[in-house]
């Protein structure tokens, strides 16, 4: 017999496994589970009706804002600058309906308990539940802005017929750069979301404190930065780095200096990219450590 | 089965929700092939005792220990309130449980087939029947084959045949071995199941044994008169348990 745990109080559960663990010879592998668990996420994303309309919408608002403004025949650059801002409000905005309720749903019917009479750890379970979701998300994301390209690119054959305000260095690559950090976003505020399901007990707080995520990300952090920049506690050199506290800042400072900079050829210091992709990672990483920490309790 | 070591023996099981004691120095032992009943009153700590004992939550002060084979999983348990993830059929759903023990389609069908209820696979479960739920949320207790199965109130809200047919189940799980715990509200049907009896009253344990020996013990000529006389207290009064620790 092993694993007497102590808990702070006086009880003591004594068995060959503790729950939410693995020890079991029989029990099968972490890889195995994971695999089991972001199977099922991604067969709710594929059967939920709300999902697809949500992708639908979010394509439509993509292809549409690049082909209506014409930016698509302006170059790869002028596309994503005409891109980046209502990124900035639809990437949070679906990332947080993607991932709001995904542990409340199975909080709420029971099933969380029911897992933990399995042999499946929390850690597990918020992997497997985010990385799940995370597939759903990226596709969504991901493939309106691959059609974009698609549409530069067919838009350039043909021969470009306007005039591009932000021509210079156009290239694919800096768009493809402008995909993979909008992806590295849409992760961190998926984890966010995830944290959100997992620390509230029903659906209306977990709306409520999404619409709080959400505000906060996309107006409260920007605020208070200007508040302190303008009350001088946020001083000229330490500002790029205080813009990658936010996520949603570390993101556009991202886009900044890895394609919108380099494309016009100078410009101050929009960001600290270091900085700024250590504070989405550390966002990711403590959002799905919180998740966890509140499944173990 | 000739050894007589409980599968699960809990010594002293308090359990406290901030100030409010729920559960006082409970010890109960669960031996398998025997369905063992949990009743008491409503707020007696029966559903406190069933996660204790489940392992989803800590007690306060106590021991658990089990005493069952090492095994991918040892305790199977149905929620009160069984529900299951909407847009899977009743198979894919135990599919899923049955992969997280390294089980597969067969023995998810199996399971199915165990509660009797395999013409409802390819149903959704959204469209299952209260009954429908609850039989697959004791399917959903038997994947992996735990040796100890716990559910709480499995016959609750169910119509009295449905009801019979999950205690049925419920019997039918001992007879192969299981240890079966479970907490009902329906004396009659515990009387026509249970092996053994665990009456809870106040967070305390009233009486505990077999049913003839708590029958010998406290006297009366069925379950009810046992239970009253067990439980005591007055009919007209809603008792509310859970003394501040």
């Amino acid at each position: 017999m092993s694993g007497d745990v102590n808990t702070p109080s006086d009880s003591t559960r004594d068995r060959p496994t503790e729950q939410f663990g693995r020890s079991q010879s029989t029990a099968p592998g972490p890889r195995h589970i994971l695999r089991t668990i972001i199977g099922r996420e991604l067969r709710t994303l594929v059967r939920t009706r709300t999902f697809f309309i949500l992708t639908l919408a979010f394509a439509a608002v993509v292809l549409g804002i690049s082909s209506v403004s014409g930016s698509v025949q302006g170059g790869y650059v002028p596309t994503l600058v005409d891109l980046l801002t209502p990124l900035e409000l639809l990437v949070p905005v679906v990332a947080i309906a993607f991932g709001y309720r995904a542990i409340l749903g199975d909080a709420e019917r029971g099933e969380l308990d029911v897992l933990k009479t399995y042999p499946v750890s929390s850690r597990e379970i918020v992997a497997g539940v985010y990385v799940g979701r995370a597939i759903g998300l990226l596709t969504a994301i991901v493939a309106p802005l691959v059609v974009t390209v698609l549409l530069v690119f067919v838009a350039e054959e043909e021969g470009r017929t306007l005039y591009a305000s932000h021509s210079g260095v156009d290239s694919p690559i800096l768009f493809g750069r402008f995909i993979v950090l909008t992806i590295l976003f849409a992760l961190t505020v998926l984890a966010i979301a995830i944290a959100i399901s997992a620390v509230v007990s029903g659906t209306r707080s977990a709306i409520a404190l999404s619409v709080v995520a959400l505000v906060v990300l996309l107006v409260g952090f920007d605020l208070a930065l200007v508040y302190g920049f303008s009350a001088g506690s946020i001083g000229d050199g330490s500002l790029v780095y205080a813009l990658a506290l936010s996520p949603l800042s570390a993101y556009r400072g991202l886009v900044f200096e890895s394609a919108i900079v380099v494309a016009s050829g100078t410009g101050p210091a929009a960001a600290s990219p270091i900085a700024s992709l250590v504070s989405l990672v550390v966002w990711t990483a403590t959002s799905l450590g919180i998740a966890t920490w509140v499944l173990n309790r | 089965m000739t050894d007589t070591t409980p599968l699960l023996e809990a010594t002293g099981i308090d359990h406290d929700y901030g100030t409010v004691s729920v559960l006082r120095d409970v010890s109960v032992t669960i031996e398998c092939g025997r369905v063992t009943a949990l009743i008491g009153p409503n707020g007696a700590g029966k559903s406190t005792l069933i996660r204790d004992l489940a392992g989803l939550h800590e007690p306060t002060a106590g021991t658990i220990t089990y005493n069952g084979p090492d095994t991918a999983r040892e305790i199977g348990y149905l929620p009160q309130h069984p529900a299951f993830r909407p847009g899977f059929t009743a198979l894919e759903t135990l599919q899923f449980y049955a992969s997280l023990v390294g089980d597969d389609e067969t023995d998810a069908m199996a399971q199915l087939e165990r509660v009797g209820l395999e013409n409802a696979a390819d149903r959704p479960v959204e469209a299952l029947s209260g009954g429908m739920t609850r039989l697959l949320g004791i399917a959903q207790a038997t994947i992996g084959d735990p040796p100890i199965v716990i559910l709480d109130e499995p016959g609750s809200g169910l119509d009295p045949s449905m009801g019979l047919h999950v205690f049925d189940v419920a019997a039918d799980l001992a007879d192969e071995g299981i240890a079966v715990l479970l907490s009902s509200h329906d004396l009659e049907l515990v009387e026509q199941v249970a092996d053994d009896l665990l009456i809870l009253a106040d967070g305390r344990v009233a009486e505990q044994g077999s049913i003839a020996d708590v029958r010998a013990r406290v006297g009366g000529s069925s379950l009810r008169q046992v239970y009253e006389h067990a439980v005591g207290g007055h009919r007209d009064t809603v008792q509310v348990v859970g003394d501040h620790a």
